[in-house]
């Protein structure tokens, strides 16, 4: 069981009993409920309890909560202007999510928030959602141009309906992208932590040999760490392009 | 975890084979959490952490604006102080400058007034000196005269021993036209 790699991604309740049900379904205290947990209320610290607004030069914990907002807050001027910061909450929320999320699935024996198609589908779900909301409050039916590109008449046979199944496969690339990079690096992780016990406990020249594995594992947990940070980047910057979309439609701002 | 009991159909599922990812029966709990865990940060976020950060950005912004203004006010303070020290030096080479030439013009009439009264005096004496002169020439004349009017009664005297008086002499000399 232990060298089964894709044990860590195994959602297992902590709590034997279910604490309630909701339509007929259990819901558990999971291992992932409790990372959950730890990830929102160390992002919601990280972003609280460091920042004093008397001080003029900010502490370092302060600096990075600083960064972190004017990072969101720049990214959503740079795609969707000023009037895309009424999302601004909802996009810093996203960002710090999957940020936090993946960051504290690199420490050992913890549990990867992301690594779940459920978690990542919901969030995807809801941005699309977002989005769909926003289009229609702002444009009403003109929402649907979206789908008609400026093109001539008979393109548009060919162009609406790609217009249409990318739109439909949004929600589904925004959500296995991060879900995958999110497995694919920790299980790679696994089967080289794995290779390293194996060949340690084989004995003799195999036992020197096992350090190649544990120095890979070093390198690729420098690159997971890079693949942390890019891939909570690159959901929410695609989250503030769809909402660009649903804010201007075609026209750029 | 494989010790741990199975608690429902669902759970003793998950032990079995299978992606893990991929089994629903994990799916209402994970969406029930994540909901509840969202909201809880977004709330957060949104009412919290979001204005208390924009507001120290915010105070430090425009304590570091009120900075620059005060320094640019500095700034233009020092080159007002700068441009009035400088009018304020030119004046006063100017005026320095205007009564240097007015002392020099007044110590040139007051040298042209002294050469012009030396002058006059200069003439006065050298007329005066002329006059004596004139005086004393007329004086030598008369004297000459004399001298040879006794020059002349001497020689005869001495030529012929006659005397001569003084006023035949005198005829004499007149007469020669000296």
């Amino acid at each position: 069981m232990a060298m089964n790699p894709m044990e860590q991604f195994e959602v297992k309740p902590l709590i034997a009993e279910p604490l309630f049900s909701i339509g007929g379904h259990p819901i558990y205290f999971t291992n992932q409920a409790l990372f959950m947990c730890v990830v929102v209320v160390s992002a919601a610290l990280f972003l609280t309890l460091t920042v004093s607004k008397g001080r003029l030069v900010p502490s370092r914990g302060q600096s990075m909560a600083e960064v972190s907002y004017e990072f969101v807050a720049n990214m959503i001027r740079s795609t969707m202007g000023e009037d895309g910061l009424v999302f601004f909450p909802f996009i810093l929320t996203l960002f710090m999510f999957v940020l936090f999320s993946n960051f504290f699935g690199l420490i050992p024996w913890t549990f990867t928030v992301t690594s779940q198609i459920a978690v990542t589908f919901a969030l995807a779900s809801v941005v699309i959602l977002v989005m769909i909301v926003t289009g229609f409050m702002k444009h009403g039916l003109g929402f649907l141009m979206l789908f008609v590109p400026k093109a001539p008449w008979y393109l548009l046979i060919l162009l609406v309906p790609i217009e249409i199944i990318s739109f439909l496969t949004r929600p589904v690339s925004l959500s296995v992208r991060l879900f995958a990079n999110m497995l694919a690096g920790h299980t790679l992780l696994a089967v080289f932590a794995s290779f390293v016990i194996l060949l340690g406990a084989a004995g003799g020249v195999l036992s020197v040999l096992s350090i190649a594995p544990l120095l890979l594992i070093v390198a690729i947990f420098a690159l997971e760490m890079l693949v942390s940070f890019l891939q909570a980047y690159v959901f929410s910057i695609l989250t503030c392009i769809y909402l660009n979309e649903a804010l201007h439609l075609h026209d750029h701002h | 975890m494989s010790g741990a009991p199975a608690t429902t159909e669902g759970t003793e599922a998950q032990h079995g084979a299978g992606f893990p990812p991929f089994k629903t029966e994990s799916f209402p709990s994970q969406i029930f959490w994540l909901t509840v865990t969202f909201a809880f940060l977004f709330v957060v976020l949104w009412r919290i952490a979001g204005p208390r950060i924009a507001q120290a950005l915010a105070l430090r912004k425009g304590h570091i604006a009120g900075d620059i203004a005060a320094a640019g006010k500095h700034k233009s303070d020092a080159e007002a102080a700068l441009t009035g020290y400088e009018a304020a030096l030119a004046s006063a080479r100017g005026r320095a400058h205007a009564e240097a030439e007015e002392n020099r013009r007044l110590i040139e009439a007051d040298v042209e007034k002294s050469k012009a009264a030396a002058e006059i005096e200069f003439r006065e004496a050298a007329a005066k000196a002329a006059a004596g002169i004139e005086v004393v020439r007329a004086e030598a004349a008369k004297h000459v005269t004399k001298a040879a009017q006794d020059a002349a009664a001497a020689i005869v005297t001495r030529l012929l021993g006659d005397t001569v008086s003084p006023e035949e002499a005198e005829a004499a000399v007149k007469a020669t036209g000296a």
